[in-house]
């Protein structure tokens, strides 16, 4: 085999086992590059507004990163987010705090109705997930006549454990995304659902033969990814103070390429949550670091996506995969 | 004439051919028969192009060639007809016929059908298959499709001046009895115009069509017989190659079952399948399944673990009527399933030696609702020990174990699940005779322990020495019951009797 033979050779063998640092050595690189070209890159004040940046993608992508390793994908996250963000806005006024929880509770539901239409009535996720987006986008925009719901002060008042900063003037936001982050570790690391979840991706057949309820795991995933994105959709809606059924457009490329350039393969199998914060920064840093020096806006999605294939080129090895689709 | 001289080939330390010799002459018909693992199906890689040999040299009419890939077997006049058949179920019997030769059919790269379509009535007619060229393959039945794999062989007539030598594995083992019939009476009078090399498990058959005989054991040719001057006795003997002693598979240590039935099937049946089929398994017994493909054993195998889940009858765990509708109902009740398919569905390879032993019952690894990363690798080594499995540590991937080892790592898994009734599916499938041995031992193990085992093998020799009791399959029902004690253990031609 190729692998057996390309061991032997010590060039090969050193960048092998460089390849799981591939994506963090590309964040530094990034980071001291646009520095260099741009001093003041690296000052806290950026530093401050990448990290708000690369939070919410990083919330969207987080329930993602288990879909994709099970071997799925999830295209609903950005429906579900405004979808939140709606319910969130419109629920605000009457029923106050608890309305961020109904919010992510609403994208639990569509995230595991999506689970169950995929598993269930056995139908690719890419399209189980794709019709559901459909489907909250519509409820979305029915929900208010296809306007944006802006919150009123008692609502902005009551963002704040979002919108603020309480400790060390760390935005909320940030905070908020370490929280996940450490969630999605334990979740993937310690409990059940996570070593499941891997089996599951790694060799299906083999952890159904196992005894493991596959489609269980499957539509759990599902609707954490959903909740997740809801999470997602509630911390931006609090930033802008206001609900949209066009929140979160936009942003479903830039969760994908979040969770793939971190290093999970797309296949299924190989991956975490911790990659998925690396991949999160790298996203940003590039979004954010192109209009810091001055790279035009329209040039910037032709630098984005010649970034997103060489970072995928260099975090996995594409030729132990024997059919690419 | 095809020639091979001194063929060898390894898979890491496994050596699957040890200079294999051997020739197939014009206008012949020569059989190939070994148990598993022998060496045939590398044999035949070898020869159609889709592997390359360690050693040794292979020749046409006495010029040396070499077969780098499929194409350039062809173009050697060597093509091959596959046991999992090779078409093209969505496109046409014509396409299926010319798939990657289009070429003499295009004119301006575009693809003139109506000749495709003609030509490929030339070559259905050459096998005697009268069907409509542009009818999708996926139309036709298994013996049909099989006749288009051979027309397409055929076709290599057109495209080579060399002769034509044709390879069958296996090629009546998913055909009914008249569809051989029909398969042999064509490959007779297609001799005028191709040779054979045929490889089957049924000795009878390979000695009724082959003019010749090699048999290999253990990656080497051990004989070569006229097929009229040898019996299936004799080519048996030789495929086994050593006696039958019953040391090899620990019939000193079968000891007679316990009494308490674990596992009843009354009635049990899978509609079109297999019916009526009852049996107890009690404490510390091995019942084996014997039976060819298309009997039902395999699916009656998986039932017993909730894949294929029953139509009629009864299943009884402990004595309790039990349905399983999946798997996970299985394990649940307790049992387990070492697969025949170790590296898909045995175990996840890029986990952790750890993470499959404890996949099946994850409870045992954890505490406070959590993994605890310590007491699942002290859980693992602990089996590592007991089993010698080897491997560097507990965080090993399976992926790089040898199969012996792996096939070790499914046990422990249900060792740990603590399974009381184990479902073993053809459990030394591609181990060497080391590994297989270590697994013998590791059976009268789990029975001296009181586990219940149901077993089904690839030789039944294995079923025989192995097991207690053997069922014997036939059409999808039991047609034979044998009570195999120790030292009193049925004949292989007693059971196969009942089998076809």
């Amino acid at each position: 085999m190729a692998r057996s033979a390309a061991a032997g050779i010590p060039v090969t063998d050193a960048m092998e086992r460089l390849r799981p640092f591939a994506p963090l050595l590309l964040l530094l690189v990034l980071v001291v590059g646009i520095d260099v070209a741009e001093p003041g890159f690296a000052s806290l004040t950026t530093l401050s507004v990448v990290l708000s940046d690369a939070s919410i993608l990083f919330i969207l992508s987080a329930g993602m990163t288990f879909v994709i390793m099970l071997g799925g994908i999830d295209l609903s996250v950005q429906a579900a987010a405004s979808f939140a963000s709606m319910v969130l806005a419109i629920l605000l006024p009457s029923i106050g705090y608890a309305a961020f929880p109904a919010a992510v509770l609403a994208g639990l539901v569509a995230g595991l109705v999506s689970g169950v239409v995929h598993v269930k009535l056995r139908i690719s996720s890419f399209i189980a997930t794709l019709a559901t987006a459909g489907i909250m986008t519509g409820l979305s925009l029915l929900s208010a006549d296809g306007r944006t719901v802006a919150f009123l002060d008692a609502g902005r008042d009551q963002s704040q454990w979002i919108t603020g900063a309480w400790l060390f003037d760390i935005p909320n936001v940030i905070l908020i995304a370490a929280l996940v982050a450490g969630f999605g570790m334990v979740l993937q690391r310690y409990t059940r659902f996570g070593r499941y979840s891997t089996a599951i991706g790694a060799g299906e057949p083999a952890a159904r033969a196992a005894g493991i309820s596959v489609d269980r795991y499957k539509i759990l995933a599902f609707g954490l990814s959903g909740a997740f994105a809801a999470l997602a959709g509630v911390l931006l809606a609090a930033r802008l103070s206001s609900g949209s059924p066009e929140l979160a457009n936009q942003l479903l490329l830039p969760t994908i390429a979040a969770v793939v350039v971190g290093g999970t393969a797309i296949t299924g199998g190989v991956g975490n949550i911790g990659r998925t914060v690396v991949g999160a920064l790298i996203v940003s840093i590039v979004r954010i670091g192109m209009t810091f020096v001055g790279v035009d806006i329209f040039a910037q999605q032709i630098v984005f996506g010649a970034a997103l294939v060489l970072a995928v080129c260099v975090t996995i090895d594409r030729s132990k995969i024997a059919i690419i689709k | 004439m095809l020639k091979v001289d001194g063929v060898s080939k390894s898979f890491g330390s496994v050596r699957a051919l040890r200079d294999v010799s051997l020739e197939i002459r014009r206008n012949e018909v020569v059989g190939l028969v070994g148990e598993n693992g022998a060496g045939k199906s590398t044999l035949m890689r070898i020869l159609s192009g889709t592997m390359r040999p360690d050693a040794g040299e292979l020749s046409v009419d006495g010029r040396r060639v070499v077969l780098s890939d499929t194409r350039r077997a062809n173009e050697h006049g060597i093509a091959m007809v596959f046991q999992e058949q090779s078409l093209l179920l969505n496109m046409s019997v014509a396409e299926n016929i010319h798939l990657a030769q289009e070429k003499q059919f295009t004119r301006l790269g575009l693809l003139a059908r109506r000749r495709m379509i003609e030509a490929a009535r030339v070559h259905l007619a050459k096998v005697g298959l009268e069907v409509d060229p542009t009818v999708k393959a996926g139309e036709l039945n298994f013996a049909a499709r099989q006749m288009v794999e051979l027309a397409k062989a055929l076709a290599l007539e057109e495209r080579t001046d060399a002769p034509l030598t044709i390879l069958l594995d296996e090629p009546t083992s998913v055909l009914e009895a008249k569809d051989i019939d029909v398969l042999f009476a064509r490959m007779r009078s297609l001799k005028s115009r191709a040779s054979f090399l045929f490889v089957s498990h049924r000795l009878d058959e390979v000695l009724a069509i082959s003019d010749r005989v090699y048999v290999m054991k253990d990656g080497m040719v051990v004989a070569e017989r006229a097929s009229d001057a040898s019996t299936v006795p004799d080519l048996h003997a030789m495929m086994v190659g050593r006696d039958l002693h019953s040391e090899y598979y620990r019939e000193a240590r079968q000891a007679p079952p316990q009494g308490h039935v674990l596992l009843e099937a009354r009635g049990l049946s899978v509609q079109g399948i297999f019916r009526d089929v009852d049996f107890a398994l009690r404490r510390g017994e091995v019942l084996g399944i014997a039976g060819v493909i298309g009997s039902g054993r395999e699916e009656l195998t998986r039932t017993l673990f909730g894949f294929l889940p029953q139509t009629a009858g009864s299943l009884h765990v402990d004595g309790a009527a039990t349905m399983l509708r999946s798997p996970s109902e299985a394990v649940a009740a307790g049992i387990g399933y070492i697969p025949r398919e170790r590296r898909t569905e045995g175990l996840v390879m890029d986990l952790s030696v750890a993470a499959n032993v404890t996949l099946a019952k994850l409870d045992v690894a954890m505490s406070h609702g959590l993994i605890a990363h310590a007491r699942e690798r002290a859980i693992a080594a602990d089996w590592i020990r007991r089993l010698s499995i080897r491997t560097p540590s507990s965080a090993q991937v399976c992926r790089n174990l040898s199969g012996g080892n792996q096939q070790k790592i499914v046990l422990a898994r249900w060792m740990t699940a603590r399974s009381h009734i184990l479902i073993l599916d053809h459990p030394t499938r591609g181990l060497d005779v080391g590994a297989k041995e270590e697994v013998y031992d590791l059976i009268r193990d789990l029975s001296a322990e009181g586990i219940g085992i149901i077993l089904t093998s690839d030789t039944l020799e294995e079923t025989i020495g192995l097991c207690h009791t053997i069922l014997v399959m036939r059409d999808g029902a039991i047609t034979a019951r044998f009570d195999a004690a120790a030292g009193a253990k049925p004949t292989q031609v007693a059971l196969l009797e009942h089998m076809v």
